[in-house]
């Protein structure tokens, strides 16, 4: 009987894994095609929602993919996507920053929990699927602190942070002038920080 | 102690109709600030630690709702740069990534020389250690095989104790024993056919 024709998606995780033998035989450029697909996600999703830092996540980033390098002859191939393995690093990694911070930072602390992700072991869309999840899983949080707020704070951060509007038309939106929206903002935030941080201080903290 | 931080970051926040302090005014302006530059992507380095703590909120609600994504230069970059730290280049080198077997060997190559010398000064020091007795009885056998007068040797012989009332003549002492060896090099001398 003849095979079915592979999918384009068995395709793309037959070649992931043979980029990642080969680099596990000492060819460290078999690691870029590999690096650059999941850059974006691992940034996007894990890093950044975590630290709130854009600086301090582009680090973060870098490192984690030199240490995937680095320990890529410790990766054991299991039939899915390398990117749980790179996500689990990436993890630890700003724990670590966290870790390293002296001052309390309430919000990134919740934000630094594990987020639980299961994807379908049959699929071999696992990045895709695992980013998804997680980026929903963030909104939700996100959301739900918002529907905590006051409506001209929530409507301040949505117009301002969300839908990045100028400070001006925020102002005419709102009906105020720019400086009581630059107030009604600051305050919108220290209050969704406020809120963020009672919420994060329930769920038990990430093993380390 | 509460510190101001404290009070900015978990003390109460006023409702939206409460009129603002000066000093809130102002730092609710400075904020305003901060959101614009990073909105256009350019935070400033330096900022207090609480107007930090509160624009790393405005940094996750605009990353959960998908407004901040790498860019495609940033992020070739940040690879470039993490597969030139992994073997530890300079992220600011050029060229092409060495394979890995080549860079590692290339991180512990100054560690390997390093070893190398070390062991050969050990090998040295443990060398002349154990040759210095068989040394010193070749030099003794040396020695013994020249006639006596070719060898440097005291001079207590040739002059003898010296008096009290002959101290003043040590340039009679010099004469003799300057003779003394002076017959010891024509003897040696003329033991070679006049050759030195």
């Amino acid at each position: 009987m003849a095979s079915e024709p592979a999918t384009t998606v068995e395709l793309e995780l037959s070649e992931e894994q043979r980029l990642v033998e080969e680099a596990q035989q000492g060819n460290l450029d078999a690691m870029r095609p590999i690096l650059e697909r999941y850059a974006s996600p691992l940034y996007g999703t894990v890093i950044l929602p975590r630290l709130g830092d854009a600086v301090s996540a582009e680090d973060v980033l870098r490192d984690t993919l030199a240490t995937a390098v680095e320990k890529i002859r410790r990766f054991t191939w299991q039939g899915k996507s390398i990117y749980p393995w790179l996500r689990q690093i990436a993890i630890n990694k700003v724990y670590d920053v966290h870790r390293q911070s002296k001052r309390s930072r309430r919000l990134a602390d919740a934000m630094v929990h594990e987020i639980a992700v299961e994807s379908d072991p049959a699929s071999h869309a696992d990045a895709q699927l695992i980013a998804d999840q997680e980026r929903r899983a963030h909104r939700g949080k996100i959301d739900q602190t918002l529907q905590q707020l006051q409506d001209r704070y929530r409507l301040a951060i949505e117009l301002r942070l969300v839908q990045e509007l100028s400070r001006e038309d925020c102002a005419n939106r709102l009906g105020v002038t720019i400086g009581t929206f630059d107030v009604l903002l600051f305050r919108a935030v220290r209050a969704f920080r406020k809120h963020f941080g009672e919420r994060a201080e329930l769920p038990g903290k990430e093993p380390t | 102690m509460a510190t101001q931080d404290d009070d900015l970051l978990t003390g109460p926040v006023a409702d939206p109709e409460t009129e603002p302090t000066p000093a809130e005014l102002a730092h609710a302006r400075r904020f305003a600030e901060l959101v614009d530059k990073t909105l256009s992507g350019r935070t400033p380095p330096a900022m207090s630690a609480d107007d930090r703590a509160l624009l790393e909120v405005a940094t996750v609600i605009r990353a959960t709702h998908g407004s901040l994504e790498l860019a495609p230069g940033k992020q070739r970059s940040v690879v470039e740069d993490a597969l030139r730290q992994a073997i530890g280049a300079s992220p600011a080198s050029s060229g092409s990534v060495a394979p890995i077997a080549r860079a590692r060997a290339r991180r512990w190559a100054p560690w390997a020389v390093a070893g190398g010398a070390t062991l050969v000064a050990a090998a040295a020091v443990a060398m002349l250690w154990l040759r210095a007795p068989g040394g010193g009885e070749l030099r003794s056998a040396r020695r013994a095989a020249v006639p006596e007068e070719w060898t440097s040797r005291p001079a207590d012989a040739l002059v003898g104790p010296i008096a009290r009332d002959h101290a003043g003549d040590a340039s009679a002492r010099l004469d003799t024993i300057f003779a003394d060896r002076l017959d010891g090099f024509r003897s040696l001398r003329l033991a070679r056919g006049g050759k030195p």
